[in-house]
């Protein structure tokens, strides 16, 4: 579904990424662990050209995103993104962050797109909240938000990029609960994350990077239990105990 | 004193529709030219960012009155487009304000978070799309003060307009003051009558500013 080839990105003489292969198949989850620095970030900002990569390939579908002349918001409407800062819009109630989407591009109409985006807040366990302002909303609370948002575009993928990061400890287990459904239901995703849990519970594959390679890529009882590289090893050992 | 109450406050009065005119009328083509302007400054174009950039610099290098005497009296010589001195008080209001008005609008632009955008962008929005429902309304939100403030700036620079002889208040105040030599209560009254209008607007910033704590639902 998501076919990424010798991806690279230079941040002037700063190399970031170097030479990233990686497939993701439908319904696949995969979760990208390293140590700060690595380029998680930056490879999943790539995929959805948020960052312009400086070489390589991103395919999806077959279609090249790295050509110029793509229209990269097609793929964006298919491919979701759930930012660590949550980005919720700070003027719309929770219901009009949701909404707001689907309604631009054209996909709903206003009233199909309310009963869509309160069905995904209930799913999200926030129906209630739906006429808060997202100020007045935990950091999990705004993360779920967030989560619904980017499902009313009924994305085809959605690409997570450390959503638990910014949360007070307390708040990780309602956001990654909400990840685990969308799992279980069969969404493809890829996940930027710290949380070492949810990696062994719900990925298919784990992807292991440090500076701005993979170095380990693997189901995540072998990256958990023996891991190959001696890098992956340590940095298991530092984040485990 | 019945001359002040009967002769120079009726004078004030048709001087004041003046001043509010050009100020309010200045302002907001101001605002058209500054929020172009400002928009330009944090634009990613060179062009645009050199030709805001020049503007301001103008606008910004000449006192208002230079400024007054080279629309009133420069343009038309140059172009044969004559102005009436009210329509040249106008043109200067709006030049002068619009260039700070760029400098407001491009600081509210800049001050939405870039995640914003990168929320919107990751939704699939257009470019236009994110400027127009994500950007603007926090944007205009945060000038709205500084808005007020020019407005204030602005309406108090129409005063300086009598060099180019607009019949606006201070105008009419001077040529009051010229034929009684009363200048006590002359320009105790002139000073008042700016005191009022300007208590005025302050209060309805006030209340534009307690109004637009609202909610949008769509």
């Amino acid at each position: 579904m998501i076919d990424v080839s010798h991806l690279s990105k230079n941040f002037g003489d700063l190399e970031v990424l170097r030479d990233i292969s990686l497939s993701v198949d439908e319904g696949e989850v995969v979760c990208i662990i390293g140590p700060s620095g690595s380029g998680k970030s930056t490879f999943l900002r790539c995929i959805n050209r948020l960052e312009t990569p400086s070489g390589g390939t991103v395919r999806y579908c077959g279609k090249d995103l790295t050509d110029p002349s793509t229209d990269i918001r097609r793929f964006r409407e298919e491919v979701g993104m759930v930012f660590q800062k949550f980005n919720l819009f700070p003027l719309r109630t929770v219901l009009g962050n949701v909404m707001l989407a689907p309604v631009l591009t054209g996909r709903k109409n206003k009233p199909e797109a309310r009963e869509l985006s309160i069905g995904l807040l209930r799913k999200v366990g926030l129906e209630d909240k739906a006429d808060a302002m997202p100020a007045t909303l935990s950091g999990g609370q705004q993360q779920r938000v967030a989560i619904a948002r980017a499902l009313a575009m009924e994305p085809k993928a959605l690409l997570f990029d450390e959503p638990t990061s910014a949360l007070d400890p307390e708040l990780v287990g309602e956001v990654l609960k909400v990840m685990k459904d969308l799992a279980k239901d069969g969404m493809t995703m890829i996940v930027v994350t710290h949380e070492m849990g949810f990696a062994r519970d719900v990925a298919d594959r784990v992807i292991f990077m440090a500076d701005g390679v993979i170095v380990e890529e693997g189901k995540p009882e072998d990256i958990f239990t023996h891991p190959k590289e001696e890098r992956t090893h340590s940095f298991l050992l530092r984040i485990l105990n | 004193m019945s001359d002040v109450i009967h002769t120079l406050v009726p004078l004030l009065l048709s001087g004041l529709k003046l001043t509010v005119l050009i100020a309010v009328v200045g302002i907001l083509c101001g605002f058209v030219i500054g929020s172009l302007s400002g928009y330009a400054l944090q634009s990613h174009s060179r062009a645009a960012h050199g030709i805001a950039y020049f503007y301001i610099w103008i606008i910004r290098g000449t006192p208002i009155i230079v400024q007054a005497l080279y629309v009133y009296y420069v343009i038309p010589s140059v172009t044969n487009i004559n102005l009436s001195s009210t329509a040249a008080g106008i043109l200067v209001i709006t030049l002068n304000s619009g260039a700070f008005i760029s400098e407001i609008v491009r600081g509210a632009l800049e001050s939405v978070d870039g995640g914003q955008r990168e929320a919107g962008a990751s939704l699939g929005l257009t470019g236009f799309q994110i400027l127009t429902h994500i950007v603007i309304p926090p944007a205009f939100r945060s000038m709205v003060p500084a808005l007020f403030n020019q407005f204030i700036i602005s309406l108090k620079d129409t005063a300086m307009l009598t060099i180019i002889v607009v019949n606006e208040m201070t105008q009419k105040a001077m040529a009051y003051s010229a034929l009684t030599f009363d200048y006590v209560h002359t320009y105790t009254t002139l000073a008042l009558f700016y005191l009022v209008l300007i208590t005025v607007l302050m209060l309805i910033q006030k209340l534009v500013e307690k109004k637009i704590g609202g909610v949008r639902n769509d």
